[in-house]
């Protein structure tokens, strides 16, 4: 009970302190949408070139993969990494130590609330994506129903293999690297430069490995459509592993790094 | 003319001097330079698994084409960038007084008074590339696309340092522009395909608001051969009508700059 309380005065708080900053929320949303057009331009130019179609994608089946693509990656969203580095060299960490919440839960409250005060503005514009590039979806209902599971996954998994690395900074002042190898990794794995039957096969093999395709381009070929059952239990049971892997890497680099936390200067 | 190559260079020592005492972070910082250049010519490799021409751009011109985009961005972040942020905040706070009282052009100190030094990695590795473009392209370089392509990579950057300091002398009224100059870096990605590629609504935002797409397409048609004389004449016509106007606004935006204490 007492946590369903703190949760509500939370939400309340970090709605709004959003809606003080509601264009930034906008134009941070830009970000996430310019890269996958350009990428299904691109893709749709290729297409165009190869006489309608490249690998079974036809021109409608790439502007439904990078529509369901800017749909997943602004639902998985996660930006702790950047923010929690301040946060440390700053030493304002520290208050946020001595409150009895673990700093988590801030984080996931903010996270919730930028992607639900987005997502009206953001699926406007991505029906008019999609109606312009005429997209194709071959979505049934059970793929929408399996979606949920597998976008829940994908948003724990992203946020928490983003904690890892924001939990680097405990260690080192500077983080900037390791972000930039973060979205690096993302932009070839995600899924995010092809869908993923596209890229050779040792590209596909790696990108199955690692589980940065879990995060963003797998639970987007669900909801585009397409998939069979056996693959998209593939993919939910390669999503829950991944979870499982960095929630408890996560727990032990948490506990390290609070111990050889001291505010910078400190 | 002298006395302002001075002055870039006293700023430029200062610069270095100051990233000097941070090596480590300088060293990361070329670090992450090769990922995210490495990456994007993954990414046009992998396009290119599927195709071997992208409307009309063959693989080695793409390339050449992924380079150029690096050399705009790195001349604009050299300098432009890292200078027009610290003004923005010196318009907030009124600090640009100490600036206005210097004896120099006004719009050149602001322009060039900070150098974020890692970035000239993007020039060195920009041209890398554009090198490794041409070599797999082999035909032969003349000295005509040497040459205009060297012109057109000036005026592509000196167009977009043109629509930066516009965006930028906005902060004079509105004093918070910092959300005008995130719709531009949000467009700039946009630069690392050739701008005929995207569709029309897409092209029109591209060349005309934000002009990286043509800032970097200019010069890869240039150095690629596939440039025609009217484009050149056009891009040098554009540059410096778009330099004119934006020094003009800029004088213009100054006049209703009212200081610290006003």
């Amino acid at each position: 009970m007492s946590l369903v309380l703190t949760y509500r005065a939370l939400f309340l708080a970090s709605f709004q302190s959003f809606a003080q900053y509601r264009i930034q929320s906008l134009l941070w949303m830009l970000f996430a949408i310019v890269r996958p057009v350009i990428f299904l331009a691109a893709w749709v130019a290729v297409a165009a070139a190869q006489g309608g179609s490249v690998g079974g994608y036809t021109i409608g089946d790439f502007a439904a993969y990078y529509v369901c693509l800017t749909f997943v990656n602004q639902l998985v969203l996660a930006w702790n990494s950047q923010e929690f580095e301040w946060e440390v060299n700053q030493g304002r960490l520290s208050a946020k130590l001595l409150r009895p919440l673990h700093p988590l839960h801030y984080a996931v409250v903010d996270n919730i609330v930028f992607k639900a005060s987005t997502l009206p503005v953001l699926v406007a514009i991505l029906i008019a994506i999609s109606i312009s590039f005429n997209a194709r979806y071959e979505t049934q209902l059970w793929h929408v129903l399996v979606f949920v599971p597998s976008i829940l996954l994908a948003a724990g998994l992203q946020f928490t293999f983003n904690w890892i690395i924001a939990s680097l900074a405990f260690w080192a002042t500077r983080m900037n690297t390791a972000n930039t190898l973060w979205q690096r990794a993302s932009f070839v794995f995600a899924g995010q430069i092809a869908p993923i039957a596209l890229m050779p096969g040792w590209l596909q093999a790696i990108a199955y490995a690692l589980p940065f395709w879990y995060m963003q381009g797998a639970p987007t070929e669900i909801l585009r459509g397409g998939v069979t059952p056996e693959r998209a239990l593939f993919i939910i049971a390669g999503q829950a592993a991944w979870l499982v892997v960095c929630f408890a890497g996560f727990q032990v680099i948490w506990r390290r790094g609070v111990r050889a936390y001291s505010a910078v200067g400190a | 003319m002298i006395r302002y190559g001075r002055i870039a260079r006293t700023f430029l020592v200062a610069e270095v001097k100051n990233e000097l005492a941070y090596r480590l972070n300088f060293v990361l910082g070329i670090v992450e330079m090769l990922l995210v250049i490495g990456t994007s010519i993954g990414a046009v490799l992998v396009l290119f698994t599927q195709t071997s021409s992208l409307n009309g751009w063959s693989l080695p011109q793409m390339i050449a084409l992924t380079g150029v985009y690096y050399l705009v961005q790195g001349g604009v972040n050299v300098v432009f960038a890292p200078s027009f942020e610290k003004l923005m905040e010196h318009v907030r706070l009124g600090t640009l007084d100490f600036t206005l009282l210097k004896p120099a052009n006004t719009q050149f100190l602001v322009s060039t008074r900070h150098f974020r030094i890692v970035r000239v990695v993007d020039f060195l590795i920009g041209t890398s590339v554009v090198v490794v473009g041409l070599v797999m392209l082999g035909s032969a370089v003349t000295a005509w696309s040497v040459f205009t392509f060297v012109i057109t990579l000036a005026a592509g950057i000196a167009c977009v340092y043109a629509l930066l300091l516009t965006l930028v002398t906005l902060a004079f009224w509105f004093v918070r522009v910092d959300n005008i100059l995130a719709i531009f870096w949000a467009f700039t990605d946009a630069g690392r395909f050739p701008i005929d590629l995207y569709p029309g609504w897409l092209r029109f935002t591209l060349a005309t608001i934000v002009p990286i797409g043509i800032a970097v397409t200019v010069p890869a048609e240039a150095i690629s051969g596939r440039m025609s004389l009217e484009t050149f004449i056009g891009m040098l016509a554009g540059t410096a009508f778009s330099v004119g106007f934006a020094s003009w606004f800029w004088r213009k935006g100054l006049k209703s700059y009212t200081g610290a204490s006003a």
